[in-house]
């Protein structure tokens, strides 16, 4: 820990530090602010992480999140096409590598750029922040751009599959729905709807702003005061989602036929949620079961060419999650065989446990994954944003500290817990020719 | 950032064929390292293209003091990787690792090329895997567009010719192990091998590493193959690919262009291109998708033109079945305008910046890094180069660039393609 002085910033809060990584509140409007100064390349990040997902949408609404994200490229207040500074060319225009995304419990809007241009990035996000335009007339095409996204991920059997097995296995929890929404809510949302969103998540007080790369601190913070200290926080409380997911009493089944060539096989297990200690042990168990060729299931179906190939993914959420193996089927390979292997590895870790040596793998696995997690200002902000969006961003700077700790019974007793059939939701994908 | 690159990086050639590009950066106890031989599928016998593809898939299927899983364990067990890729010229690999397991990957790395296995079974299940993975194609709006366009573009055995799924999939399962054990046998060595890496990485060490493990390798190729042929003579083709049950249609529309990355004209008219459909800010982008929302991603650019290949440009969109007419008359509209009036100098200075910066902001991590000095190694030019590369493109004037639009592009003549579902 540096000495406590270097870290007093007019009109900012020092709140705490890991990882390399200090926390600041912006006293005025209590905006968190997250730094982290790494020179090596003449580049820094700066992102705008918002506490608003696709959980805090409803039905008629579902995709209203990820629908305004994108309206906020359509200009704000000094950032726009008539005054000839749109954001894109302002940004583009110096090579700065500049997206927005939309996740269950976030939405993050961020700028790589070269350093001597970050002060561009932060006065546009401070812009946006309270003064997007989100026209009417922008909607209309933006809608139909946001339409053909949803259609896109419409022809991958595997984004249909994933879709569906969520939608079963989360039934009341807005888990249910996908990030992109359902077609006819991104077609029916009204600008009216999506203004009284922004005004309900879009402020100082739900947000986070991170910089990572070269800059220097003072001067990153000032302009943070500059740009953003304008806003005052929201008069309202940000409302909290308080849906929970009843339990789930016995195993569901989806199957998916479409128009397709090979067949995948989904199973998913709910799992809690991302802060909570078993999340440490879930992860090293999906290292183990399928991370690499000598992982239990990839040695048991890809490797005797049941399968092309396979991944699991098991996302840390604010809220409970879900565990899921999918297996991608070679054309004479069955469903239900693959799905009775991958029970029967479950199976098996549950009554007789893991190898040391397995162990050992997965947590190198992750260490390696962990250290190209900080190669550049951009990977660094990317996994922050995820920690961020959990509720604790030192999830992230802590996340190998709680790895090297878990052990062999762990890992077993994670399976035993979540891996049972009554929690499970096992989805088909059977494509018609 | 004049010399940033020629600087830092150390080029030597730790045994004759074998050059190296290391590049140390800031980055803490990461190394990304990435290489090429002159394996690729040009370089299979002509009547199977696909014998290099599966030597490439069988190089971490054992070596001849490793069973797979062995292989396999060595590297997973210090959380690195090496991955294996076949293209037209090359065999490319890539890798990571973490500083102190360099030993270890490399030692592996130079067994797998030197000294791979090549059993029957193994064989036989990376066929049915590959196979698999090409019928999973078929059902891909856009490869199977991509690869009408290419079909129609240029004849075969020409490098940017594309076989058919069906095609690919005959030939893939007509490979021998003899053929492989033969193509690896004849092929591979020491001649045209770079290798780069980046990161947390020191020049000697990579060398010397190098150079121990590649002593004695047997010479393979040393040049790169010389294109004897030329694209198709073809003018406004139209072809549509059915695939049912799509919601989104892929659209491609493109043309030869006849010039190749070391012609005069290549970076003006690639700035055009840029200025065309580059990125966000670019015209298409800007109209189809911002203006008229007919589309989610729309993008021009130059592709093919290595190693004398003469090259293509195309426009690639995805429309809704329903829109796609009206994406495609806007889209030709605007190819159209930008064809008959050219770019503005207001659009060149926004578009030169954007590359510099573009090039800046690359630095920030050690896996475009790596790739970047390959490529740059790959096509035979010096460091200096990845140096020289913003000031070329500062150096193209308004006049160079209008001149290669009337000069290469035809928007008469533009094919047509599109694989999906289509409207009634």
């Amino acid at each position: 820990m540096p000495p406590k002085n270097k870290k007093k910033e007019p009109g900012f809060k020092f709140i705490k530090a890991s990882g390399g990584i200090e926390e600041y509140r912006l006293e005025s409007n209590n905006l968190r602010i997250l730094t982290l100064q790494e020179h090596s390349a003449p580049v820094a990040t700066f992102m705008v992480t918002y506490h608003v997902g696709s959980r805090n949408e409803a039905i008629g609404y579902t995709g209203a999140t990820h629908l305004l994200e994108h309206l906020m490229f359509k200009g704000s207040k000094k950032f726009n096409k008539e005054k000839n500074t749109a954001i894109w060319s302002e940004l583009q225009n110096v090579g700065a590598q500049i997206n927005a995304t939309t996740w269950n419990d976030r939405t993050n809007y961020f700028e790589v750029v070269p350093s001597e241009h970050l002060e561009r990035a932060i006065a546009i996000e401070a812009d946006r922040m309270r003064h997007a335009f989100l026209k009417d007339e922008d909607r209309q095409p933006e809608m139909t751009v946001v339409r053909n996204e949803f259609e896109r991920g419409e022809n991958s059997p595997f984004d249909v599959l994933d879709k569906n097995i969520w939608a079963t296995a989360y039934q009341a929890h807005p888990y249910h729905h996908s990030t992109i929404g359902w077609r006819s809510d991104i077609e029916n949302v009204s600008t009216k709807r999506l203004q009284e969103f922004y005004n309900m998540y879009y402020w100082p007080n739900n947000a986070t702003a991170t910089i990572i790369g070269d800059f220097e601190k003072k001067r990153a913070l000032a302009l943070i005061k500059k740009y953003f200290g304008v806003h005052p926080s929201s008069q309202h409380t940000i409302p909290e989602m308080y849906t929970e997911e009843p339990e789930q009493e016995g195993p569901r089944r989806i199957i998916v036929k479409r128009g397709g060539q090979t067949g995948i096989v989904g199973i998913g297990h709910k799992t809690p949620k991302g802060l909570n200690k078993d999340t440490y042990a879930l992860q090293v168990l999906g290292k183990i079961l399928t991370e690499g060729k000598v992982s239990r299931l990839y040695k048991r179906i890809v490797d005797p060419g049941l399968a092309t190939s396979l991944f699991m993914y098991d996302f840390p959420f604010k809220d409970c999650g879900m565990f899921i193996s999918y297996v991608f089927l070679t054309p004479e390979t069955d469903h239900s065989s693959v799905e009775e292997i991958v029970l029967k590895e479950y199976r098996q870790i549950i009554k007789e446990g893991i190898k040391q040596k397995d162990l050992n793998r997965a947590k190198a696995q992750i260490k390696a994954n962990v250290a190209f997690s900080r190669d550049g200002s951009y990977a660094v902000a990317s996994a922050l944003n995820e920690a961020i969006a959990i509720g604790d961003w030192t999830f992230y700077s802590t996340f190998m500290d709680h790895i090297i700790k878990v052990s062999r019974k762990d890992v077993q007793r994670a399976a035993e817990k979540y891996l049972t059939e009554d929690q499970s939701t096992t989805g088909w994908f059977v494509p018609q020719n | 950032m004049s010399n940033y690159f020629s600087e830092k990086i150390v080029v030597d050639e730790p045994q004759t064929g074998l050059s190296t590009f290391v590049m140390p950066t800031g980055a803490k106890d990461v190394i990304t390292f990435a290489g090429s031989l002159l394996c690729g599928s040009l370089y299979s016998p002509k009547k199977n293209s696909e014998i290099s593809s599966l030597v490439a898939g069988m190089l971490d299927k054992g070596t001849n003091n490793k069973d797979k899983f062995e292989v396999s364990d060595i590297l997973e067990s210090v959380g690195a990787e090496i991955n294996f890729f076949n293209t037209a010229h090359h065999l490319q690999f890539t890798g990571y690792c973490l500083k102190n397991d360099l030993d270890t990957v490399l030692c592996l790395l130079a067994e797998q090329l030197r000294e791979p296995l090549f059993w029957d079974e193994e064989l036989s299940t990376l066929k049915k895997r590959l196979i698999g993975n090409l019928e999973r194609t078929k059902e891909d709006t856009k490869k199977q567009a991509l690869i009408t366009l290419l079909r129609e573009l240029y004849p075969p055995h020409h490098p940017n010719h594309a076989l058919t799924t069906d095609k690919k999939i005959e030939l893939v399962s007509s490979v021998s192990t003899k053929e492989i054990k033969a193509l690896h046998k004849n092929i591979y060595g020491l001649g045209g091998f770079n290798f780069s890496a980046a990161g947390d990485v020191s020049p000697d060490t990579i060398n010397h590493l190098l150079k121990e493990q590649f002593s004695g390798w047997k010479e393979g190729i040393k040049k790169p193959y010389q294109l004897d042929l030329k694209a198709r003579p073809v003018k406004a083709k139209e072809r549509r690919m059915p695939i049912p049950d799509k919601q989104s249609i892929d659209m491609y529309l493109g043309q030869a262009i006849g010039l190749d990355r070391q012609h005069k004209d290549y970076y003006p008219l690639r700035m055009a291109i840029y200025v065309l459909g580059g990125n966000f800010s670019a015209r298409l982008m800007q109209t189809v998708r911002d203006d008229a929302g007919l589309t989610y991603g729309i993008g021009s650019s130059v592709l093919g033109t290595n190693f004398g290949s003469d090259g293509y440009w195309s426009t690639w969109a995805t429309f809704a079945p329903a829109l796609l007419e009206k994406g495609r008359e806007m889209t030709q509209d605007q190819i159209k305008k930008w064809h008959n009036k050219g770019i503005t100098k207001k659009e060149l200075d926004a578009k030169k910046t954007t590359i510099t910066g573009t090039y800046q902001v690359g630095l920030d991590s050690t896996g475009g890094l790596a790739g970047r000095i390959l490529s740059n190694a790959e096509q035979g030019e010096k460091t200096e180069h990845l140096d020289e590369y913003p000031e070329i493109i500062k150096n193209i004037s308004l006049e160079m660039v209008n001149k290669t639009i009337k000069k290469y592009i035809k928007p008469k003549e533009l094919t047509f393609v599109a694989a999906g579902t289509f409207a009634d």
